[in-house]
């Protein structure tokens, strides 16, 4: 045992490391893998199979939670790039290339600032309100399906509790507005609870006439019935509940054009000016996450949720064509397969280093022969990537799911680079002199058409 | 041993009632806190049922410096306001007495610090006058020409102000790109690019230079272009047009009234320009319009906007003819160093961005003037805040304040 | 507002948008910087003749009209002497009260000159009050101080500067601006100006420019 010790203090500092690791893996690692697949694991399957429910559930919050944060980052660095360019600015460019981790590196500053509450604020109201302002935007998420499949809870009341619970946002913003002991808090509190009051209605009403056609108040069942062409997307079944309801959910989500709860050149910060530190953070987050749930709810609702614009199935049919991966049955190759694994990346890694290395005359050949790599590494990315898209319809759902609430995203920053913000009356009259009546004729004319094309006997 | 005898020193705040006790953090503070000094005071200090006040400033993003408002408001209401000044003020007529007629130029330019050439104009003419000084015309062309530049940018600047207070974040961008522009011109021939120091008593500090005629060229091919397509975003955007429209009316007999000039008088239906009513400079030689709008009892919000995107064009116009018919010649009359002009009184005022701007020089024959007075427009215009505030929201305060466009530099003095 | 509601937007959205892909202002400093005229003079930089002489004179007017005194100058004069401290810029706060209490007419002890060598001053004293310490008397006490000492010890015009409550770049500037009064003793050879021995090309020039201007070789 001294001997051991004496030749490890003769090792280097990184040896130290390695050589117990080492050990670690050589040793403990076997042991835990036997135990768990003997004892632990059979238990913990059993446990999980007779709960699965609530491990579901479990599983679908965290994965919300952790995406929710990426994704309010990734939505606040568009808006700082996207309205730069706009504006003939470059915007943030310092951090990473193009300033990509700018909105990380900002929200690390956000927690480590001064959580700061005012002398007189009610503290604990001041304390919870943000929290309660994020939780009520992360609850929204568990009912969308980001694909087939790929949704938190498959409720068959989803849209209700969307709107139940998107509407307590409003509790949290009035909490934060009344108990930060500022008159532009208080003032940014009101509005938003008239605002956001106001807005629900024609919200709600907007897609009552896509339940009726849909017969359904399951988000999931309204998703799988665009499935097909572009022209199967509600939106051009209901495009003035589509407008009706993007116009509130601008609204609901205070943004641009209708920002007036944060107005900042009126009322300062509105309901976040007395904020500050992390708590600021989840007022800001939960900003940005709204932003995307509307995104998500109007390309959930209007805009064919995660089918793809073109029915590909309809397409090979035309053809008389049977998807092209049937034809492709690795296991026939047999012992062959084990040579083309071993040889296919050698020779498809030469082939792509050759021209590398023949059209630049300064090019060393072992870096062509990286670059040969990379390139057949990208190739295969994009081939797993393609077949994880063709086997997996829940990747291409999330695909195009993804694609279509940014482009819904970029919508919203682009009318925050372009609107100025309207005035508390304006903004209270057009939700109840235009909105409202507006989606009140959408419901009736769905409702008579439906009555209609039933009585004919047109389905 | 006794103990030390400590002193007794009564706790200032125990019974003043102007300083907020531990105990008493958590109720609001009386406003004000001292007993009021007028009747108007008492009046406003007085909260009818379900009022409150709101303090604006000096720190808020849109009070276009350190202009303070308290504003008592019911609901979004607004119900009365009552501007509170003097945060900038920095003695610039004191200043300037005491200062020979040189210096005065350059202790003047930080005075509208958005228009500085105008403010260095009105003294320098009022000097002329005053010292009987002849200047040469190629001196007063390249006044003309810099300072309907100026103006340009000035007008540019405001339009920005105005989309963002009112929300828009895009506008301010495009004006600063547009003022950044000018003011690089101007730097070029004037070696600064926001207090220019370039007039001076008698001509201009030195001629045009190439660097500036190229960046001119060159601006000048597109600002009518640029400056189209940069209003477009804003003037048939309907959520700005019906922010803006039938706020904050000013008709013809209060504006005159009042004392308002500048572009704030004409959108209000006056045709009246310094340039034209009193003309000063070469612009009898100039050909150019005198825009009017709200011709029909007076003028809006929107008006006065628009009227400031006419007045651009104008400007364009003028700077173009300068450039055809500047002669050749001086750009500064021989002077002597030293000037100790005749016991006297002058008075001069050119038309700035945002009115007439005027001053007013007592000599008592030394180097210095005896008396130096600032008219200051934006100090009249903003007597008309609290009239045209009343029974408006909130937000319009915002609008109908940029668009009567004070600079708090020239209303403080 | 265009005749079709909506219309308006719709026109500013496309402006945003074309702009989006548009070229951009901003100029990316510091990698790039901007186009300065020549002309400009907002340069926060002293300037060097075409010898690579400082041009400035150590004339202290600049930091006497500085209102806020925020101007600092330090380190060798243009001739060679150590003195023209005005104060080290670690001791702006100090500075601060030193100068109020200045305008104010009462003497300041000035920490950052007490290294320099002690010499006696109580003639310096003598002199100040024998002028009633009146700071616009400043000639007639610095020449007799010359006269106490044969030349103007820094330490001196240091003390004289305490003494009247005159800021010391007053007094230097005024001692420094008047031929008879010197700094080093009458034995000391006059410092040379700074960068003497580098203006080897300026005979050259001078004697080109001549040639030049005159249209025939100087003799």
């Amino acid at each position: 045992m001294t001997a051991i010790t004496r030749s490890l203090g003769n090792v280097s500092t990184v040896g130290k490391v390695v050589i117990p690791l080492l050990v670690l893996i050589l040793v403990v690692g076997p042991l835990v893998t036997v135990l768990l697949a003997t004892v632990i694991g059979p238990w913990v399957v059993g446990v999980a199979n007779s709960n699965l429910g609530i491990l579901r559930f479990v599983v679908a919050i965290t994965g919300i939670l952790l995406f929710s944060i990426p994704a309010a980052f990734i939505i606040i660095y568009m808006e700082l790039k996207v309205i730069a360019y706009m504006n003939l600015r470059v915007g943030p460019n310092r951090v990473l290339p193009a300033g990509a981790a700018h909105s990380v590196i900002a929200g690390l500053k956000v927690l480590t600032k001064e959580d700061f509450s005012p002398t007189s604020a009610d503290k604990t109201v001041f304390t919870w309100a943000p929290v309660m302002v994020f939780l009520t935007a992360v609850m929204t998420f568990m009912v969308i399906p980001f694909g087939p499949g790929l949704v938190g809870a498959p409720l068959n009341i989803g849209l209700l509790y969307l709107f139940a619970v998107g509407g307590m946002t409003v509790v949290g913003l009035l909490l934060a507005g009344w108990s930060s002991f500022n008159k532009y808090s208080l003032l940014g509190g009101l509005r938003s609870a008239a605002q956001v009051v106001s807005y629900e209605i024609p919200l709600t009403l907007s897609v009552v006439g896509l339940i009726l056609l849909a017969g359904t108040l399951s988000i999931d069942s309204i998703a799988r019935q665009q499935a097909g062409w572009v022209w199967d997307w509600f939106v051009f079944r209901q495009p003035l509940g589509a407008l009706i309801f993007f116009i509130a959910g601008v609204a609901e989500a205070n943004r641009t054009p209708f920002d007036l709860t944060e107005a900042d050149s009126e009322i300062v910060a509105g309901f976040a000016t007395e904020y500050s530190g992390m708590r600021f953070g989840f007022l800001f987050f939960a900003e940005y996450v709204n932003v995307f749930i509307m995104s998500a709810l109007i390309v959930t609702m209007f805009f064919g949720a995660w089918n793809a614009p073109v029915d590909i199935n309809a397409v090979l049919g035309f053809f008389h064509l049977a998807p092209f991966w049937v034809y492709l049955q690795p296991g026939e190759l047999g012992l062959g397969l084990l040579l083309v694994i071993a040889v296919a990346p050698l020779l498809v890694t030469l082939a792509l280093s050759a021209p590398v290395y023949l059209l630049r005359d300064s090019m060393p050949a072992w870096k062509a022969l990286v670059v040969g790599f990379i390139l057949f590494n990208l190739l295969v990315i994009g081939a797993l990537g393609l077949a994880a898209y063709i086997d997996w319809d829940w990747v291409a759902g999330l695909v195009w799911f993804m694609l279509k609430a940014f482009i819904f995203v970029f919508v919203f920053v682009w009318m925050r680079g372009t609107f100025p913000r309207v005035r508390i009356d304006q903004l209270m009259g057009f939700a109840w002199k235009w909105l409202l009546p507006a989606a009140l004729l959408n419901l009736f004319i769905t409702a008579f058409a439906i009555v209609i094309l039933k009585s004919a006997g047109i389905h | 041993m006794t103990a030390p005898v400590q002193p007794h020193y009564p706790h200032p705040s125990a019974d003043d009632p102007r300083i907020m006790l531990d105990a008493q953090i958590g109720q609001y503070e009386q406003v004000p806190p001292y007993p009021p000094r007028t009747e108007r005071e008492a009046e406003f200090y007085t909260l009818g049922d379900g009022e409150m006040f709101l303090n604006m400033g000096p720190q808020h993003p849109s009070t276009h410096g350190v202009l303070r408002v308290v504003l008592k408001i019911n609901g979004e209401k607004v119900v009365d306001l009552d501007p509170v000044l003097g945060y900038l003020h920095r003695g610039v007529e004191k200043l300037c007495e005491n200062s020979d007629y040189h210096h005065i130029i350059s202790q003047i330019d930080p005075l509208e610090y958005v228009s500085s050439l105008f403010m260095e104009w009105a003294p320098v003419m009022a000097f002329e006058k005053l010292m009987d000084v002849q200047v040469p015309r190629r001196a007063e062309y390249i006044r003309v020409l810099t300072g309907e530049l100026l103006r340009i940018a000035s007008h540019a600047l405001f339009q920005g102000w105005m989309a963002l207070d009112l929300g828009g974040l895009t506008p301010i961008l495009y004006s600063f790109i547009e003022r950044d522009e000018i003011v690089e011109m101007l730097a070029a021939v004037t070696g600064q690019r926001m207090l220019f120091n370039y007039f001076r008593i008698g001509g201009v500090n030195g001629d045009l230079n190439h660097e500036f005629m190229s960046r001119l060229g060159d601006w000048m091919s597109r600002a009518a272009v640029q400056h189209e397509a940069n209003i477009g975003l804003l003037n048939e955007n309907e959520i700005f047009v019906r922010r803006m429209r039938d706020i904050g009316r000013v008709d013809r007999d209060t504006a005159l009234r009042m004392g308002v000039t500048g572009p704030n008088i004409r959108a209000a239906g006056i045709p009246f320009d310094v340039r034209r009513a009193h003309p000063y400079s070469v612009y009898p030689e100039l050909e150019f319009n005198v825009p009017v709008r709200g011709s029909n009892g007076g003028g809006d919000s929107l008006d006065r906007y628009l009227l400031r995107l006419d007045e651009v064009r104008e400007s364009i116009r003028i700077i173009d003819q300068c450039l055809h018919e500047m002669p050749d010649g001086p750009v500064m009359a021989r002077l002597p160093r030293l000037m100790r002009p005749r016991p006297g009184r002058a008075w001069a005022a050119v038309e700035s961005p945002r009115g007439l701007f005027g001053t007013y020089v007592i000599s008592d024959g030394t180097d210095q003037p005896f008396r130096f007075r600032i008219h200051d427009p934006s100090f009249v215009h903003l007597q008309l805040v609290g009239m045209l505030m009343k029974d408006n929201l909130i937000a319009d305060t915002m609008a109908v304040m940029a668009s009567l466009d004070p600079v708090m530099g020239g209303i403080d003095k | 507002m265009t005749t079709v509601p909506g219309m308006g937007l719709v026109h500013g959205m496309g402006l945003t948008l074309r702009r989006f892909f548009a070229p951009k202002a901003t100029i990316m400093w510091p990698e790039q910087n901007a186009d300065v005229a020549p002309r400009f003079r907002g340069r926060l930089q002293l300037l060097y003749d075409e010898y690579g002489t400082l041009k400035c004179e150590t004339c202290f007017q600049c930091a006497q009209a500085c209102p806020i005194e925020c101007i600092d100058m330090g380190g060798v004069d243009t001739r060679g002497r150590f003195h023209v401290h005005w104060g080290p810029p670690e001791t702006y706060g100090e500075r601060r009260e030193e100068s109020a209490m200045r305008r104010a007419g009462r003497p300041v002890a000035d920490a950052a000159f007490t290294r320099f060598d002690p010499m006696d001053v109580t003639p310096v004293t003598a002199i100040a009050e024998a002028h009633d310490f009146e700071p616009k008397d400043l000639l007639p006490m610095l020449e007799d101080i010359q006269a106490a000492y044969g030349y103007l010890p820094v330490a001196a015009l240091k003390h004289l500067s305490r003494q009247t409550g005159a800021w010391y770049a007053f007094v230097y500037g005024a001692a420094s601006s008047f031929k008879h009064l010197r700094f080093e003793p009458p034995t000391m050879p006059a410092a040379a100006p700074a960068g003497e021995g580098l203006r080897s090309a300026e005979a050259g020039y001078v004697s080109a420019l001549g040639a030049a201007l005159s249209g025939k070789a100087p003799a």
